[in-house]
């Protein structure tokens, strides 16, 4: 089956005249190949090294090549990165801004990257906020913020965001929340909880007063994940699980609630994966162990199989269009 | 012989998607392609991709649990292996009975539970063969693994049995010349021809059943046939296979012609990726050609490990930035024009947040290196 074929068998039901099939044939021919994600993936890789290399190469060198260059040399790029995205810019909107420039949105990843490493420089050489390391994690927070609602930038939110929790001594990285922080850490555990659902909360309002809704996603992702996942820890290694389970319960809601609202699959699948660790491990902790095994082979066959039919029959249950 | 999945509907979902990139560009009526869809439907279930891994996950926990609680009731704590092989042998032919029951009810196409399914059965099917067969060599098992594997690839049209038979079949290769004693000697050009073979034989297909195993197979191959001749992979793999002693390995006989495969091979895939407007040749050939970069690297760079990563960082963003504003307008038969977005902006942001936020272990000294090496390539691509 090709192109050729489609048009043949369209136009011998009489969908599309024989011009239009020549057209579009014409148009498979002439067609250019895009590159643009290879570029753009290209682009942001080469980001990620740039940081990584230059991190290491100050740090190895931190004695032996002159200071007042590396300083000038990165504050130099920073300031240009900055520059070139305002210059880029359109004025702030509460609502999404499509940017026109191509290297914009990249361009001040770079910045923002640079930024840090021009800070952690000064901080690492000259001590320059001394032993006040929250101020140190404030400082770009702070920027972070104001540049990812000034110039309409996601990645840069989740920068901001990162920076937040790990202002509060948390990692909020996805894949990094349970090896990242201490959970079994009492205290960890509920300011994890309470980040998580400040952030939720932002998600939420944003959302409903309209600024940056498109926002809203980050927000929701990276706190609910960090919440939820510390609500679970605490009702596998907490006293008070009843407490715990209200509160993963209330989470896996808000997923599913919002997975309805915006019409996003991926919080569907966490709400429903860590309501069914919730339900799992409230059942089996009690039960002794001679009947363990057995009881849990029938309960894993039957639930697993109720939840695929849950998730094949989502749209119906849940009321969603898609 | 007649697959399990709609071979119509496989088509119609061709033909849709590629009527729709047609309307798109202004090619087709609006009230044209409304008659397309009508005319030709697909009523397969196909979940989003989120959805497709949670019903992937609680059909792995279904399956593997109503096996352990059957088997509480067959046996006894005096099973042999042989008794094992054959309850194995029965659940996998009860499970495949299920699969192809539940497509046809379910009208399931690669959607999660059907491949959960394929793949417990064809685990369960490997069960008897290193029981019963305690002292094969790799090769033999190997070739065990693909005769299953490739059938079920031909049937169902698995990209996974795909690549897996793909991996069989050179483990069966490799291990096979080790036998011999110039083995080591021709295993890369034994490896290169094979996969060459390979790659020109699926092009060859054009059935639209097997359209994503042909990109599979396809990428695997100019992967293998590349790698096969990539001079850090042969001299190092060298050293492993004849076991080395000293910390540097060995420098390879036949040197120059790794060298200038190393070199060649990349440029060729990008360039013959270009003009035949083929991406797998692109993509693979830009993959390859930063392995290139590291393998001439890992030997003859004159500068530190830092060194090399910040350079190509640097050269990545300087080269990539100036294609972007070169390719304003489309030259040379490639554009910078957004097809689709494949990478939604939701997901980038959640990237970024994972390969490039702060942790406080750095407790505000961020140098970076500490958040690389997660893999960050792999998950966008």
């Amino acid at each position: 089956m090709n192109t050729q074929s489609i048009l043949r068998e369209l136009v011998s039901k009489e969908i599309i005249s024989e011009r239009q099939a020549s057209m579009i044939s014409e148009y498979e021919t002439a067609k250019p190949l895009s590159v643009h994600w290879e570029l753009r993936f290209m682009l942001y890789v080469g980001i990620l090294l740039f940081n990584s290399g230059l991190g290491i190469i100050i740090y190895d060198n931190i004695d032996s090549i002159g200071h007042q260059a590396i300083i000038a040399g990165i504050a130099l790029l920073t300031a240009a990165c900055f520059y070139y995205a305002y210059r880029k810019s359109h004025p702030y909107s509460p609502d999404e801004v499509l940017n026109s420039s191509k290297l914009q949105e990249y361009v001040l990843l770079l910045g923002c990257v640079s930024f840090l490493a021009l800070e952690g420089y000064l901080q690492f050489q000259y001590k320059l906020f001394g032993s006040r390391y929250g101020l140190a994690v404030l400082i770009p927070t702070v920027l972070f913020f104001a540049c990812a609602y000034r110039f309409d930038h996601r990645g840069v939110l989740s920068m901001a965001v990162t920076g937040l929790a790990s202002w509060l001594g948390l990692t909020i990285a996805p894949l990094s929340v349970v090896s990242g922080n201490n959970l079994t850490d009492l205290k960890i555990l509920n300011s994890a909880i309470v980040l998580g659902t400040l952030l939720s909360v932002t998600g939420w309002l944003s959302e409903k007063l309209r600024i940056k809704k498109h926002f809203s996603y980050t927000y929701i992702f990276l706190g609910g994940n960090l919440a939820a996942l510390a609500a679970l820890s605490g009702l596998i290694n907490q006293p008070y699980k009843v407490v715990y389970a209200i509160l993963s319960f209330a989470f896996c809601l808000f997923f599913v609630l919002n997975a309805r609202r915006m019409q996003s699959h991926l919080f569907l699948l966490l709400g429903v994966i860590y309501a069914y660790i919730t339900v799992t491990y409230l059942i089996f902790f009690r039960i002794s162990e001679d009947v363990y095994f057995s009881l849990m082979t029938v309960y894993l066959t039957v639930s697993s199989i109720g939840v695929i039919y849950f998730l094949l029959n989502f749209k119906k249950i849940l009321g969603t269009a898609r | 012989m007649k697959k399990p999945y709609n071979l119509n509907w496989i088509r119609n979902i061709e033909i849709q998607r590629r009527a729709t990139d047609w309307a798109s560009k202004k090619l087709l009526e609006e009230p044209q392609l409304k008659t397309i869809k009508a005319e030709f439907q697909a009523h397969f279930y196909r979940p989003n991709f989120f959805v497709k891994i949670g019903l992937f996950l609680f059909a792995l926990i279904g399956s593997a649990f109503f096996m352990g609680f059957v088997f509480l009731f067959l046996t006894d704590s005096n099973i042999t292996d042989r008794g094992f092989a054959m309850i194995s042998l029965l659940f996998a032919g009860f499970f495949i009975f299920f699969l192809e029951r539940q497509i046809k009810l379910s009208k399931l196409f690669h959607s999660g539970v059907d491949n959960a399914l394929l793949y417990v059965s064809i685990t369960l099917i490997f069960v008897p063969v290193f029981l019963l067969f305690n002292n094969l060599k790799i090769w033999q098992y190997a070739l065990f693994l693909f005769i299953p594997l490739s059938i079920a690839t031909i049937r169902y049209a698995d990209i996974l049995t795909a690549a897996s038979s793909f991996l069989a079949l050179f483990v069966t290769l490799g291990n096979f010349l080790m036998n011999f004693s110039g083995g080591t000697l021709i295993l890369p050009f034994a490896v290169m021809l094979m996969a060459a073979c390979i790659y020109f034989a699926v092009r060859n297909n054009t059935s639209i059943y097997y359209a994503n195993c042909r990109k599979i197979i396809e990428i695997l191959s100019l992967a293998v046939f590349y790698l096969g001749g990539n001079y850090l992979i042969v001299r190092e793999g060298n050293a492993l296979l004849t076991h080395q002693a000293s910390s540097v390995s060995r420098q390879i006989p036949f040197a120059p012609v790794f060298y200038l495969f190393t070199i060649v091979i990349p440029f060729s895939y990008i360039l013959m990726g270009v003009r035949k407007k083929d991406r797998i040749l692109l993509n693979t050939g830009l993959l390859a050609t930063a392995f290139s970069v590291v393998t001439f690297g890992h030997y003859f760079s004159p500068f530190t490990a830092a060194q090399n990563i910040f350079i190509s960082g640097l050269a990545l963003i300087l080269f990539s930035a100036a294609l972007i504003r070169y390719l304003h307008k489309p030259k040379h038969g490639i554009s910078d024009e957004p097809e689709k977005r494949n990478v939604p902006d939701e997901l980038k942001s959640i990237l970024i947040a994972q390969t490039l936020g702060q942790d406080p272990e750095t407790k505000g000294i961020n140098f970076g290196g500490g958040n690389f090496g997660g893999g960050g390539a792999g998950e966008v691509y």
